[in-house]
């Protein structure tokens, strides 16, 4: 960190200590987060990262939104609940028929400090989440419910990065055996350069499932930090599918604990850059207990000069004997100057596993562009059909199908294809 | 009447390296060409060449097309106006659909000719149609292209491209060849069903074979890059069963 960095989080810290209230949570990130400070670029997992905005940044949270928004339609029926900067909004949220899985605004149910004691030095931007975020969604399903519906959270950052940060946070859990969808959605209000800096916490109990979809839809000005956390119990089963196009510079953090037996975690993950974009992730997943899977699934798209890079990190623990993984993770470079940084890392202290993985970084294929222009395809369109292509592995693993024509519809934006519309 | 494709004293080289030397050839409308020749002579490059793939320079002569200079035309431009290549190996393209792919393939050519588009329901009746005749099965429909195909499969669906596409000029680069005697006459009698009077073929083929199913009006053979012999279909028998040395050697 810089000293202006180092000076202005100081600051900001102090300020939070003294003027908003003190849980056991924030005082535990203020703490930690003073010691030790935020990534910087010679982290070797902060390399891709776009660490510079964070230099000018205001961590105070952002104040009051500003005008009225339109809001999005939902993506599927069901229950949404819409946060301004971080903030719940009840009045334009709309509550589900479901009444078993109970949403409560974190403002009023702040987090216990317990559940977030094994913080890891890469988790630091979560705990900035923690030391500032006032507000959030706490969603829990009981034992061996079955949610009839999905629950969709859809993010605004209104407040332009001078004014503050947001700061989105979702703590979700689902106890033994309970099953839920969940949409998480961040947007931008306006075409401000806000900075968001979410963090999202899942705990999946023995047995539970959790489809849970993260479109990242920011406007092309607007700073991401983004960390999430999930615990998987026994035979719990998440699938997580992270779509990230929005954001002039973004990074997600992602960390998965498999701690129970054959808990299983399918993980399918696209980033598009284009113009100056970053779209930097990061995923560490443990194998902590025996016979747990994991097929994990990155494809990234880098157009102009944008950054694309995806580290993906299977750590199996000398006690996970039996574990499955899988990682396919493969870059596409649209542009002479674009990057992509694709990367699979596995850390393996036992024997008696299962571990494959690939990865691969090229530009889109001369045979088979050639390929539709002798069908009489024009250009523009063949690559473009190539791209949407190159995107199947992830967008097939989308199995509601409201959340498949959202992100067809948002992929079709971002690749400017009309035509595309035609496959769907 | 003009033929529908001359090449005049044509010379291609791929990376400085000459391949086709000087070769002339036309093609009326309604012939059916074969060219023929031992491994690298130039047939595959001429195929390409004319289809426009990238990569190929030529250094001399001229391809005429209907009257139009076929070497100024981009690959899907030579395509919309009845230009067909049948590749030797036929591209797989996982996550593009089969009928997406022949549905875009049609509508470009339908508007390069100011056609609305087709119908999609009448469209997959017709490429049902011409999949029974192909002995193609249902699945094919939502497949990607050519994905997962075995090499019998690439080639049989090349020809049920082109049967959808009606192309004024099909060339078919190989299209025999890693066939068995089954899939051939499958192959070949698609070929027939679409022979017409307005319609050329070029056959490009390295083994008599396919003639004698597809049974052409002109056979020529290549040799280094330019047409050795011309004669009729006699030519490819003899040729078989001479061997090309009997032609290289007199070339030479």
């Amino acid at each position: 960190m810089t000293a202006a960095l180092t000076s202005q989080l100081a600051e900001d810290l102090a300020h939070a200590a003294q003027s908003l209230p003190q849980t056991p949570l924030r005082r535990a990130a203020i703490a930690r987060l003073s010691a030790q400070g935020l990534p910087n670029a010679r982290d070797e997992n902060w390399k891709y990262a776009n660490l510079r905005p964070l230099e000018r940044q205001k961590f105070a949270p952002a104040q009051a939104e500003r005008g009225a928004v339109v809001l999005l339609p939902p993506v599927a029926s069901g229950a949404r609940y819409v946060f301004f900067d971080g903030r719940f909004a009840p009045s334009v949220s709309s509550p589900g028929r479901d009444a078993a899985v109970r949403f409560t605004p974190l403002a009023l149910a702040p987090p216990s400090a317990a559940a977030h004691t094994a913080r890891r030095p890469d988790e630091r931007f979560a705990l900035l989440n923690e030391a500032f975020a006032t507000d959030g969604a706490a969603l829990q399903a009981p034992a061996q419910h079955h949610a009839n519906e999905t629950i969709e959270l859809l993010f605004y950052a209104t407040a332009p990065g001078e004014s503050g940060a947001s700061y989105p946070r979702i703590e979700l859990a689902l106890e033994a055996g309970a099953r839920l969808t969940l949409i998480e959605r961040h947007v931008s209000a306006w075409a401000d350069d806000s900075f968001v800096n979410s963090a999202v916490s899942v705990t999946l109990g023995r047995g539970a499932q959790l489809e849970h979809y993260r479109l990242q839809e920011l406007g092309a000005r607007a700073v991401l930090f983004d960390t999430l956390e999930a615990e998987l119990d026994a035979d719990a089963c998440y699938r997580l599918i992270g779509i990230s196009t929005g954001a002039r510079a973004a990074r997600t953090t992602l960390d998965v604990r498999l701690a129970g037996e054959r808990a299983s975690l399918g993980m399918a993950i696209a980033g598009l850059g284009d113009g100056q974009q970053v779209q930097d992730a990061f995923a560490r997943v443990e194998h902590l207990a025996p016979n747990a899977r994991t097929e994990q699934t990155f494809r990234g798209i880098a157009a102009g000069r944008a950054r694309v890079a995806f580290n993906g990190k299977v750590v199996v623990a000398r006690h996970a004997a039996g574990t499955d993984s899988r990682q396919s993770l493969r870059g596409l470079l649209a542009g002479p100057e674009a990057e992509i940084d694709v990367r699979p890392q596995l850390e393996i202290y036992t024997d008696d596993v299962r571990c494959s993985h690939g990865a691969t970084a090229g530009k889109l294929d001369d045979n088979m562009l050639f390929y539709l222009l002798s069908r009489g395809i024009d250009p523009d369109t063949a690559q473009r059909l190539l791209k949407w292509a190159f995107l199947g592995d992830v967008l097939a693993q989308i199995a509601l199908p409201e959340a498949r024509r959202a992100v067809e519809k948002r992929l079709a934006d971002v690749l400017q294809d009309a035509t595309i519309k035609e496959l769907m | 009447m003009s033929p529908m494709l001359t090449i005049n004293n044509l010379s291609v080289s791929v990376e400085g390296k000459p391949i086709l030397n000087g070769l002339t050839l036309e093609v009326g409308a309604g012939e059916v060409h074969a060219i023929m020749g031992p491994n690298g002579s130039g047939k595959s490059t001429l195929a390409h060449v004319l289809a426009g793939r990238p990569g190929y320079e030529v250094t001399s002569g001229s391809v005429t097309y209907e009257g139009r200079d076929l070497l100024a035309m981009a690959p899907q431009e030579r395509a919309r106006e009845g230009v067909f290549l049948g590749f030797q190996y036929p591209v797989e393209i996982p996550g593009v659909n089969n009928v997406y792919l022949l549905k875009a393939a049609v509508n470009a050519a339908r508007k390069q000719r100011s056609l609305a588009e087709v119908d999609a329901f009448d469209f997959l009746g017709l490429v049902r149609d011409k999949m029974r005749l192909m002995h193609m099965e249902d699945s094919f429909l939502s497949r990607g292209v050519n994905e997962g195909f075995s090499g019998g499969e690439k080639k049989r669906n090349e020809i049920l491209q082109m049967l959808v596409l009606e192309p004024k000029l099909a060339i078919l680069d190989e299209t025999d060849s890693g066939l068995d005697i089954d899939a051939l006459k499958v192959v070949a009698a698609g070929v027939n069903s679409l022979r017409a009077p307005q319609r050329s073929f070029v056959l490009v083929t390295h083994y008599q074979r396919l003639l004698e199913y597809v049974v052409p009006d002109f056979v020529h053979v290549l040799v280094r890059g330019r047409i050795a012999r011309s004669g009729d279909k006699s030519l490819a028998v003899e040729l078989e069963r001479r061997g090309y040395d009997w032609v290289s050697g007199e070339a030479a």
